[in-house]
């Protein structure tokens, strides 16, 4: 491979750029002169860091370690890749695996696989060692080591060989270094100039990063990193060309279960317990296989049929295992792993909504909650978040079940006569109320506390009737694809604020479509703008700060 | 859903039906080996026991003040340990012109004495931080965090802003991080370092001489978050330094074998009541060995999601939809969880107490702070939120005292607290919570 020779210059910056950058920042033109800045550093998160270790190496290699947890902001986990950091805690965990996955890939048993093999296992042998140390390190790094890092971790190598007389300990050291570097655990974004002079854009290696995490949520591959090299990214046809590669290979799959999980909170339902003695149904294995259930529903509407995003509200095509089908009291006489199945039209259940997965998260551990589900499906699916209540709100009303209000609704119906609650609950009781007819376990039902369930909803003077109707309202809502496409965006750029200007163009893109999830992906991926270096929210507010102190 | 009856019972050692309390904790921790004893003076420990929504006032808060103070019902399962414990009530939580952060205002100024800005984000190093930095040196682990429902989000420790320490959230997975890969048996005759640590260690220091390259061309906010990392990376060498020397010990400890599987951490009581003082155990144990010097627990998250099976609504629910009953004047059944998330703080107590060194226990040569998000959580106030601590710092602190309400701010307990651990600081918190007296009777 010739990724060895690969220009060394990046890494020699005069300090006079520097201080110019730091002092331009996204205030002038004189900062265009600059050299190459980091606009945004994501953290890996769990599924990132294991995906690269297994094309890195093989899927033979183990990562044995926990991994920090995230911090939902904005709808989404991956926002605070962009802003937390590693804890002492965090970095024991990642120094542990590191050192773990440097001595199974330095092991005997897979020596074979190594780029070359020393001329003595006893001694240095600077040739093997530096192959096997740029090699990797590119693909850890997800761009080439400079010269100086190259001679540097190779030096280590020595080192320890040296002492160990061991090629395989250098090597190892080499490696484990690698792994424990701000390089690999976080993924870069480099703005540089771009080609007409007027602006920033990402440079080629952040673009293949971004490419690769978005649409197969693992690390670019080697003809990815080929392209970045010879600059083709930076190219229109260069970048439809590895754009249109990527998206129709299966691994797409991957990408875009990886961004559902997170906008639909998936990653936290192993965190949600059920009441066993009130629901004894509910058992261990349930959370997983739900959520397995909306995934493929999801990948199988959108990617498989390219069918309109918008039929995820109203679909009652989904996928069962047994366990799923016991809950839904479905008869199950397959004897594979997971069906395509249909509920019938008097099922009630309509789309992604009525699955047990959101059913089931959004609600009390023995009980429903609309409040809880209405909140949940603006922030998700039309991106309306709600404040916290007033802190001193009494909601006894609500809860007293001897009270003359029988049902949840007539209970919940107490926040319309209070001004401040209304203003809030007027939104999110009715998308929640309309799913009544699903208890906390998402099984159907038709009482709630002895009386039949009035499922019918109005909001903003529109009126519907339970989850189906629900199911319409938001696959009429034209809030909802605008949405998921707002979020795919800040999921793609986490660092950088998005105004709706910048959506404008994907959008109607994605309408004429038909609200198909790869034209909008594809033209997202495409679109100069989503490679532009905006300054992110925080950057901003420095900016302005800096120019209000000259 | 991690609540499994089956997975629960499965959990039980040798066939025999040992679901709760001591027997299981026996079984899970399957001590033996021979302690040994050093020559060194005992340090001081310092640990944090988190449950969230506060308790009830009417049935917390002794009448009387001083040493003189009589039982109440929510004090009630500290019985054991009244001798060793100090009660705070009245403690003022002045926010200034900060909002009331639901469920985070209260827990930020007890653990930190700076009233938050905004939820969710720490504006200084939290208490155990500040204590750590001091008495936690030259060991291997500065601080560990548990989190007895399950939930590695569920640490109140923190080195400021929105990064939390994360907690171990299975009973398995602390033992691991403690008594797993890194650990060398201090009881044991044959210690020695690992080898291997030594060139992990070498391999870490010239991580660390890359800082300077990796500073270059960052933003001012992405910057601060490298100083964070290489901050971490040097405290992971320092852990490797530690791990290359036997600590010495007093106590008459001995590791427990690993155990085989893990068991259901989550908000189901019946599972909290297994999982708390099997956490607590290894803790102590941690501390007892000078694995750590800090040890936090918690058993929920602020908006305490513990339930009893079979109540719907579970305990942060409950003390927003219950009613007060009218004849007791309080909510019966959040008076229940509070006296339950006692008992928890007592598990804790109970493990720590048990453990003898030189003259006293553990405990006696510990402070634990026990501390909340709000006072009265119907209606999310924070004004005389409850602070109990436990233990004399090896003599430093006095116990045993009710300290009844002066309007004194909640930073107040932090600053003494500090004080009886070594810590030199004149003044703690910010604006309103900010104090130079520690309650000086406390004081020895």
């Amino acid at each position: 491979m010739q990724f060895e020779k690969i220009s060394v210059q990046k890494s020699v910056r005069s300090s006079l750029g520097v201080i110019l950058a730091i002092w331009g920042g996204a205030v002038s033109v004189a900062a265009l002169a600059a050299d190459p800045q980091v606009v945004n550093l994501r953290r890996l998160t769990e599924q990132e860091y294991r995906n690269s270790i297994a094309d890195i190496f093989g899927k033979e290699i183990e990562v044995r370690g926990t991994f920090e947890p995230t911090k939902r902001t904005n709808g989404l986990a991956a926002v605070s890749t962009s802003f937390l950091s590693v804890t002492p805690v965090g970095f024991e965990s990642f120094s542990k695996m590191a050192n773990d996955i440097a001595a199974q890939v330095t092991a005997e048993s897979y020596r074979a696989k190594l780029p070359c093999a020393p001329k003595d296992a006893k001694a240095h042998d600077e040739a093997c060692a530096s192959k096997i140390v740029s090699h990797y390190g590119l693909l850890l790094f997800r761009r080439p080591l400079s010269g100086a890092e190259l001679d540097n971790r190779v030096g280590l190598a020595r080192r320890i060989t040296e002492q160990t007389n061991d090629f395989y300990a250098g090597v190892r050291s080499s490696l484990a270094m690698l792994l424990q570097l701000p390089d690999f655990i976080f993924r870069s974004e480099v703005a540089v100039v771009s080609s007409d002079g007027k602006s920033r854009t990402l440079d080629s290696y952040s673009r293949a990063t971004l490419l690769s995490f978005l649409l197969w949520n693992t690390t670019p591959d080697l003809e990815l990193l080929r392209a970045a090299q010879g600059g083709e990214l930076n190219t229109p046809a260069g970048l439809a060309k590895q754009v249109d590669r990527l998206m129709s290979a299966p691994r797409l799959v991957a990408g875009m279960r990886a961004f559902f999980d997170d906008l639909l909170q998936l990653d936290t339902f192993d965190t949600v317990s059920k009441d066993s003695l009130l629901y004894p149904k509910w058992g261990s294995g349930m959370a997983e296989s739900a959520r397995e259930e909306t995934l493929r529903t999801i990948t199988g509407l959108t990617l498989q049929e390219n069918g309109d995003i918008r039929d995820l509200m109203t679909t009652r095509q989904t996928y069962l295992d047994r366990r799923l089908a016991v809950l839904y009291r479905v008869p199950f006489p397959f004897t594979g792993d997971w069906v395509k199945y249909e509920f019938p039209a008097d099922s009630g259940r309509s789309g992604i909504l009525t699955q047990i997965s959101m059913l089931s998260m959004f609600s009390h551990p023995g009980r429903t909650s609309p409040t809880k589900r209405g909140v949940a499906l603006a922030d998700i699916f039309l991106c309306l978040p709600t404040p916290d209540p007033p802190n001193d709100v009494d909601f006894a009303e609500v809860n007293d079940t001897n009270s003359r209000l029988k049902t949840l609704r007539q209970r919940l119906m107490a926040h319309a006569n209070n001004k401040v609650c209304a203003a809030c609950h007027d939104r999110s009781d009715p998308l929640g109320l309309s799913l009544e007819a699903f208890d906390t376990i998402g099984s159907y039902r038709t009482t709630d506390n002895g009386e039949p369930i009035d499922a019918s909803a109005t909001i903003q003077g529109r009126s519907f009737v339970g989850a189906q109707g629900l199911g319409q309202y938001l696959h009429d809502s034209p809030r909802y694809p605008a949405c998921v496409s707002r979020r795919l965006h800040s999921y793609g750029r986490s660092g950088r604020r998005w105004t709706t200007e910048d959506l404008a163009d994907t959008y109607k893109a994605f309408a004429s479509s038909g609200f198909r999830l790869r034209a909008l992906l594809r033209n997202m991926a495409l679109s100069e703008s989503f490679y532009a270096a905006a300054p992110s929210a925080e950057t901003s507010t420095e900016t302005a700060k800096k120019v209000a102190l000259k | 859903m991690k609540l499994d009856r089956r997975t629960l019972l499965r959990g039980t050692c040798h066939g025999a039906m040992a679901v709760m309390g001591l027997p299981f904790l026996d079984c899970f921790l399957n001590s033996k080996g021979q302690a040994q004893t050093g020559g060194r003076p005992l340090p001081t420990r310092f640990g944090t026991f988190f449950w969230g929504c506060g308790l009830t006032h009417s049935l917390w808060i002794p009448k009387k003040g001083g040493t003189d103070w009589e039982m109440t019902v929510q004090l009630k399962p500290l019985e054991p340990f009244r001798k060793k414990l100090n009660a705070f009530s009245g403690l003022r939580v002045p926010l200034d012109s900060k909002p009331n952060g639901q469920h985070w205002s209260g827990l930020a100024a007890a653990s930190t004495g700076i009233a938050p800005a905004r939820s969710w984000e720490f504006e200084s190093k939290t208490i155990d931080q500040q204590v750590a930095e001091v008495i936690g040196k030259g060991v291997r682990f500065r601080s560990v965090a548990a989190s007895a429902s399950g939930d590695p989000r569920q640490s109140y420790s923190s080195l400021g802003g929105s990064n939390a320490l994360p907690a171990e959230a299975t009973p398995l997975s602390l033992y691991m991080r403690l008594f797993g890969s890194g650990f060398q048996d201090p009881t044991k005759g044959d210690w020695k370092p690992d080898p291997r640590i030594l060139l992990q260690k070498s391999v870490l220091s010239a991580v660390s001489e890359d800082r300077h390259r990796v500073m270059q061309n960052l933003g001012a906010s992405d910057r601060a978050r490298m100083d964070q990392y290489f901050t971490s990376v040097r405290q992971t060498e320092m852990q490797m330094e530690a791990e290359l020397k036997r600590p010495t010990i007093e106590a008459k400890v001995a590791i427990p074998d690993a155990p085989s599987k893990d068991i259901v951490a989550n908000n189901a009581w019946p599972n909290l009541q297994v999982v708390t003082p099997l956490m607590a155990r290894l803790g102590a144990i941690a501390l007892a060995t000078d694995q750590t010097r800090v040890f936090n627990l918690s058993v929920s998250s602020p908006q305490n999601q513990m339930f009893t099976p079979g109540d719907p609504l579970g305990f942060h629910q409950s003390t927003h939809e219950e009613g007060v009953d009218p004849k007791l004047g309080y909510q019966p059944r959040v008076a229940q969880y509070n006296l339950e998330s006692m008992q928890l703080y007592a598990a804790l107590l109970k493990e720590l107490d048990a453990i003898q060194e030189g003259d006293g226990t553990l405990l006696d040569h510990s402070v634990v702070m026990a501390f909340t998000d709000q006072s009265y959580a119907r209606i999310h106030s924070v004004d005389g939120l409850p602070i109990l601590t436990a233990g004399g710092a090896s003599g430093r602190l006095k116990t045993g005292y009710h300290m009844i309400g002066d309007n004194s701010p909640v930073s107040r307990v932090g600053l003494t607290l500090q004080k009886a651990l070594g810590v030199s600081v004149d003044t703690w918190g910010k604006d309103s919570l900010q104090v130079r007296t520690p309650y000086t009777e406390l004081l020895a």
